[in-house]
């Protein structure tokens, strides 16, 4: 027995959420196959979050392509998932006059609404920068948002609108069945018209399983650091370096949240683990920018992984062999940034091959849940009037209260990890980094997901938490 | 609590204590092991048990307790605005006393490298999930630092049947208590490594292990010295922070070395209306000096408005702390005093305009023991001014 789908997206990162979100909209069955225990549980959880401007686009590149296709969209975006970007704008700094030319590039690139600036003019806004700017280019397009949080408002409104989930679900073969495709994962087997791969690292191996040809997606690392909210404002915009022919640079961005992110650096790695030496790198590239950057005020480390293909460029295209299965391939940065303009060209080619799309009358935008740490104490009076749990504060240094934690866990896809309830309410978040709420979670994940303390998990399936109770001893023996 | 008595016994009538833990007395719940209340009661007690005595006297004030109910702003006009399961509450009291604790460094602050797994806590987390929860967090444990709750969970989890494979401390000396030390590393045979550091965690989804490395005087790993250590648990207990995001808030002002508000010797802060006492001043190594300070504090409950301060008590040579910051009447109060160095035969100087004015001998004196000293056994000036404190002596190598 085998279920049956229109479209059957693999991967669970902003791309896939993407598109399913996108896909909601029609009258269509769904199925999002996730390998993890939840979403955004791969390249899209570590990276820096910013929605790049127009002038950060790679022309004449497919990348440059869905990167403006996805901008204009932007704005609808926020609408339909009831989020808000923070809209700081960006500064890329030259320290030269060599550099300075790269400015009148971006600028070029931008049209018209960027300008650049002196340094005397920096100053004004952001007084912490280096001394040693030469010029800036100024960009008020700019944007920024949690890679989570838009993650998660993209599964959710999916979710609200029909798509389904499965998680732990590791697709591990292809088959042909007559004109329709079937994927085996998690020990099921799943039937569909069209397969979307949207599996990041992974989303070659799975182009080899369909007898595709495609090279190997390499991983490179970037590490950051996080401040902590104390420093809210220290920098306003996100601040670039001229780019390199690799990446970015090392920048330097607030996040919506309050916090402040330095990073990434650009290494060969494939694993998400930090190291001293990276750590320092970052730490000179984001003080040659704002030399007192407090990095000594860390709340912690992370690093995140590019899937990148030789050419830097993505790749999307439809598998020789199964002619419904759809490869996207390289989605490195800007990823997060262009992800509505690959779910919009991924509709364009699943309609190019005959999938029907039409549009719901009933799709729903999604209600945000109430952040308790951005309401006004009118509105916190409101809720708790309806729901105590609304007045009991689990995790002190974000404000999240037992309300919160509970919807997270049990609106679905809900949270079944510790960082699953990290990425939805920013428990574990904050400037203790779960050492306070840390002690309440268990229990409560406990009791609100019916589960018991073998199954409590950090975030993969082995991640266990807690290796038995204590006094377990057997008085009858 | 302690300010909260104090306060009642002094005469203060309408007294709020806000808690926002379920039950009060704060991680002294969580601290099950014996050794609370030698100097306030002059007998061993567990944390619940102090906790309980102070509990049941407020019980016999017409003090209010607000229990689960967390500040969440304070103005620097004294609005504490706190909410609990029943709405939003604001006060605006006369006084206000911050007696918020600390919080423990964690991973991100002492830069240790490596993967992301589970199975790294710190040792007070660690601590409630085994004291009051009932859960092991782990069965082989390395512990990082050798602050007194890191000492006390070694010898914890080593009853509960878990295997603590060493206590790695980065300074040649240990920071806890040298009774700690004894009774919680030596009786049970868990190796303390000083001038060791973890120089990275490694393991995919839970710790598989950790690196850990020699290092030199200034804290650097000497290459060559690496040795890796499997466990499935890594227990960070590298020292506490005082919470002061409140007072912060308040506009209070702080002082970036013991990492409180700015204090006299009443606790009052640097700010009207507003005392700070216990772990939110600096960290104390005694729940004894806490109660102690709380204490003091209370009593001064009606002195709402500012006093001008007639001398400033600087740190010098050898001095992590000295509280408190501010003399108004030196003929009051008590000082503390953190040396940075273990050392034999030291003295306390105090010095005035650069001349040593009071010398106090200290046989013995270790960072992880604070010294107190009564303020009126010193000879004050009769100027007014900045007084420096310095200490001197042998130094200590290694736990000898």
């Amino acid at each position: 027995m085998s279920e049956s789908y229109d479209v059957v997206i693999i991967g669970g990162g902003v791309v896939g959420c993407a598109v399913a979100w996108y896909l909601s909209r029609f009258d269509l069955r769904v199925l999002l196959l996730e390998k993890e225990l939840d979403i955004c549980c791969g390249v899209s959880k570590a990276n820096t979050g910013i929605l790049h401007a127009r002038s950060y686009h790679t022309p004449s590149t497919l990348k440059g392509e869905l990167h403006l296709r996805s901008l204009p969209l932007l704005d609808e975006a926020e609408k339909e998932l009831g989020i808000s970007f923070l809209r700081c704008g960006a500064l890329t700094v030259a320290f030269s006059k060599e550099e300075e030319t790269y400015l009148r590039i971006l600028k070029a690139r931008g049209g018209s609404s960027g300008e650049i600036v002196t340094p005397l003019e920096i100053k004004n806004f952001e007084p912490y920068l280096s001394d040693k700017v030469y010029a800036a280019f100024y960009d008020p397009e700019t944007r920024v948002i949690s890679p989570f949080k838009l993650t998660v408002a993209l599964a959710e409104t999916a979710f609200q609108n029909g798509v389904e989930f499965i998680f732990d679900a590791e697709v591990t073969a292809f088959e042909e069945d007559g004109k329709r495709v079937s994927l085996h994962a998690g020990g099921k087997k799943y039937t569909a018209c069209f397969a979307v791969n949207c599996a990041g690292l992974s989303s070659s191996r799975l182009a080899w399983l369909c007898g595709d040809k495609i090279e190997a997606i390499k991983a490179y690392r970037g590490q950051y650091f996080v401040l902590d909210k104390m420093f809210a404002g220290y920098v306003k915009r996100v601040i670039y370096p001229v780019p390199s022919s690799e990446s970015k640079g090392i920048l330097v961005t607030p996040t919506p949240e309050g916090n402040i992110l330095a990073g990434p650096n650009f290494e060969e790695a494939d694993t998400t683990e930090t190291t001293l030496q990276g750590l320092e790198e970052v730490a000179q590239g984001a003080r040659r920018l704002v030399p007192s950057l407090p990095l000594e005020n860390s709340i912690t480390h992370f690093s995140g992984l590019r899937p990148t293909l030789p050419d830097r460029d993505f790749h999307i295209f439809f598998s020789q062999r199964f002619p419904g299965v759809l490869h996207l391939c390289g989605i490195e940065s800007p990823g997060l940034t262009s992800c509505f303009g690959i779910a919009a060209y991924v509709g364009d080619l699943l309609r190019s091959r005959g999938l029907r799309l039409v549009e719901k009358r009933n799709f729903e935008y999604r209600k945000p849940f109430p952040v308790f740490s951005e309401l006004t104490d009118q509105e916190r009076e409101k809720l708790i009037a309806q729901d105590p749990d609304w007045g009991k504060i689990i995790c002190r240094c974000e404000e999240v209260t037992l309300a919160e934690v509970k919807h997270a866990l049990l609106f679905s896809p809900g949270a079944r990890t510790l960082d699953s309830l990290k990425r939805r309410v920013r428990t574990q978040a904050g400037r203790c980094q779960g050492s306070f709420c840390g002690m309440h979670l268990p229990k409560i994940m406990m009791e609100v997901l019916g589960i018991d303390y073998r199954s409590l998990v950090k975030s993969g399936k082995r991640s266990w938490l807690l290796a038995g109770e204590t006094k377990e001893v057997n008085f009858s023996a | 609590m302690a300010a909260a008595l104090s306060a009642w016994e002094n005469g203060a009538r309408r007294v709020f204590l806000l808690e926002r833990g379920e039950e009060l007395g704060g991680i002294l719940n969580q601290c099950i092991h014996s050794g609370f209340g030698l100097h306030k009661f002059g007998e061993e007690l567990t944390g619940p048990e102090y906790a309980e005595r102070f509990a049941q006297a407020l019980k016999r004030t017409g003090v209010e307790v607000l229990l689960e109910t967390p500040v969440l702003r304070l103005s620097p006009d004294r609005r504490v605005t706190a909410v609990q399961r029943g709405g939003i509450f604001e006060f605006r009291p006369r006084s206000v006393f911050l007696s918020m604790g600390c919080r423990e460094r964690t991973r991100g602050m002492i830069n240790i490298p490596g993967g992301r797994p589970a199975g790294v806590f710190t040792a007070g987390l660690a601590q409630y999930l085994v004291n009051v929860e009932g859960y092991l967090p782990g069965k082989r444990f390395v512990i990082v630092g050798s602050g007194d709750i890191g000492l006390i969970m070694a010898r914890r989890l080593t009853l509960e049947g878990a295997k603590v494979e060493a206590v790695v401390e980065i300074r040649p000396t240990l920071s806890g208590l040298v009774r700690n030390y004894v009774q919680c590393l030596l009786d049970f045979d868990i190796p303390l490594l000083l001038s060791h550091a973890v120089s990275y965690i490694y393991g995919e989804e839970r710790v598989e292990g950790v690196v850990v490395c020699e290092v030199d005087s200034k804290g650097q790993f000497i290459k060559g010295t690496e040795e890796a250590i499997p466990c499935d648990t890594v227990l960070l207990s590298v020292g506490l922070i005082p919470e002061n995001e409140l007072s912060r808030q308040a506009g209070i002002p702080l002082c970036e070395r013991s990492g409180g508000p700015y204090i006299d010797e009443r606790f009052a802060t640097m700010r009207e209306g507003f005392f700070a006492c216990g772990n939110v001043v600096a960290v104390f190594d005694l729940v004894d000096y806490v109660t102690l300070v709380g204490e003091i504090a209370g009593k001064h409950w009606k002195e709402s408005e500012k006093r001008t301060p007639r001398f400033r008590l600087l740190p010098g040579e050898g001095i992590q702390i000295v509280l408190p910051h501010y003399l108004c009447n030196p003929r009051q109060g008590m000082l503390f005093i953190r040396a940075y160095r273990a050392l034999n035969k030291a003295h306390l100087l105090f010095s005035f305009k650069g001349k040593v004015f009071y010398t106090f001998p200290v046989p013995v004196c270790r960072p992880s023991e604070m010294l107190r000293l009564e303020s009126r056994r010193i000879p004050w000036p009769e100027e007014g001014g900045e007084i420096t404190v310095e200490i001197t002596g042998e130094e200590i190598q290694g736990l000898s």
